[in-house]
């Protein structure tokens, strides 16, 4: 068999059952890896991300007392970077899986998008003059790295239930456990417990991707 | 008991197009152009493959604008998935039956000799 492209009619040489069920997953995988926009990669780069920006947050931190909540800018500059690179592939890896694919499932995708950016950007935008203001807002201002974490996991949860985004209602329960667990971590280690516990939650989620992409539709 | 692989879906090319085609949700549609570049075909032969699967109503083509700005889409039918569904349990049947695994088809199929009775025993005659 040649499935090299451009080889129609190939099955004059000789295309056995194996060789079609070889190259009937074959297919499929390059085909799921080509329109899944969030890769098992991209989570990976999350789960390092969320540790290395969360960990500095809370490296910068945990000496403090009492507990200013002042980050360091070093702290501040790599959470830029890891988060800006964070939407740059995002944004990429979307654009890319969607070109030339066109329906109805690809307009509710886009919806969840905007809705997804939405939650992010509002989430933060609103919890940030809070936590500036900790002296009236004493939850916001001591645990910055929980409550808009647990605000946004569980408005998202909802959204991807109702869009039936299984995989990602899951992730966005497991954005919500995370923050609601740091809660009980102090002010400092809610950073260190928010960082692992998002770690934990996207390096889950990739596994989760890379085995769907890789199940054998012949197979059972 | 005979086993019959859809003749149709049964040809290298247009396998991977049904697959490609399958990966996308139900209803959703993929652009003539992303399809030849995700299948590396020149658009001579990927017009050839998707004809045959059209005119068994197994994709459905839409072509929109005129002239330069013309795009045509295409999308598998109900009838397109449920034709590689069961083409995908034949298979199934046809690995089960000869414990082929299909990972490693080149090391664990037959060799070439026993090919023609193999595709007589498993009524492949028809597609080869």
């Amino acid at each position: 068999m040649d499935p090299s492209p451009g080889t129609a009619g190939t099955t004059q040489g000789g295309f056995d059952p194996g060789q079609a069920a070889a190259l009937l997953d074959q297919a499929t995988q390059r085909a799921r890896r080509t329109f899944t926009p969030l890769t098992p990669l991209l989570f990976a780069f999350r789960a390092v991300a969320a540790l290395v920006v969360f960990g500095g947050i809370w490296l910068s931190v945990r000496g403090q007392h009492p507990y200013t909540g002042h980050i360091s800018g070093w702290a501040v500059a790599v959470a830029v970077v890891l988060v800006g690179t964070n939407i740059g592939w995002t944004a990429r890896a979307i654009g890319h899986a969607g070109t030339g694919v066109s329906g109805p499932a690809q307009r509710k995708w886009q919806a969840w998008t905007g809705i997804m950016v939405a939650a992010w950007v509002i989430g933060y935008l609103i919890t940030a003059p809070l936590y500036l203001d900790a002296s009236s807002h004493p939850v916001w201002g001591l645990y910055p790295a929980s409550a808009p974490l647990l605000v946004i996991g569980l408005a998202t949860a909802v959204a991807a239930a109702a869009f039936r985004y299984r995989a990602l209602a899951g992730t966005a329960l497991g954005i919500a456990l995370t923050a609601a667990v740091a809660g009980f971590g102090g002010p400092a280690g809610s950073w260190l417990i928010v960082g692992i516990g998002l770690c934990a939650v996207y390096l889950g989620i990739a596994a989760f991707t890379a085995r769907a992409q890789h199940r054998s539709v012949v197979l059972p | 008991m005979t086993i019959e692989l859809d003749p149709l879906i049964h040809v290298p090319t247009r396998l991977r197009i049904v697959a490609t085609l399958a990966a996308l949700p139900d209803g959703d549609a993929l652009s003539f152009t992303r399809l030849q570049n995700i299948l590396a075909l020149t658009p001579g032969n990927l017009i050839i493959q998707l004809r045959k699967l059209e005119e068994a109503d197994y994709i459905c083509s839409t072509k929109t604008g005129n002239g330069s700005t013309q795009k045509t889409t295409v999308a598998m039918t109900s009838k397109g998935r449920a034709a590689l569904g069961a083409y995908t349990q034949a298979l199934r049947d046809l690995l089960s039956g000869l414990d082929i695994d299909p990972a490693f088809p080149a090391t664990t199929t037959p060799s070439a000799s026993a090919l023609p009775l193999l595709a007589h025993s498993c009524g492949l005659e028809r597609c080869t």
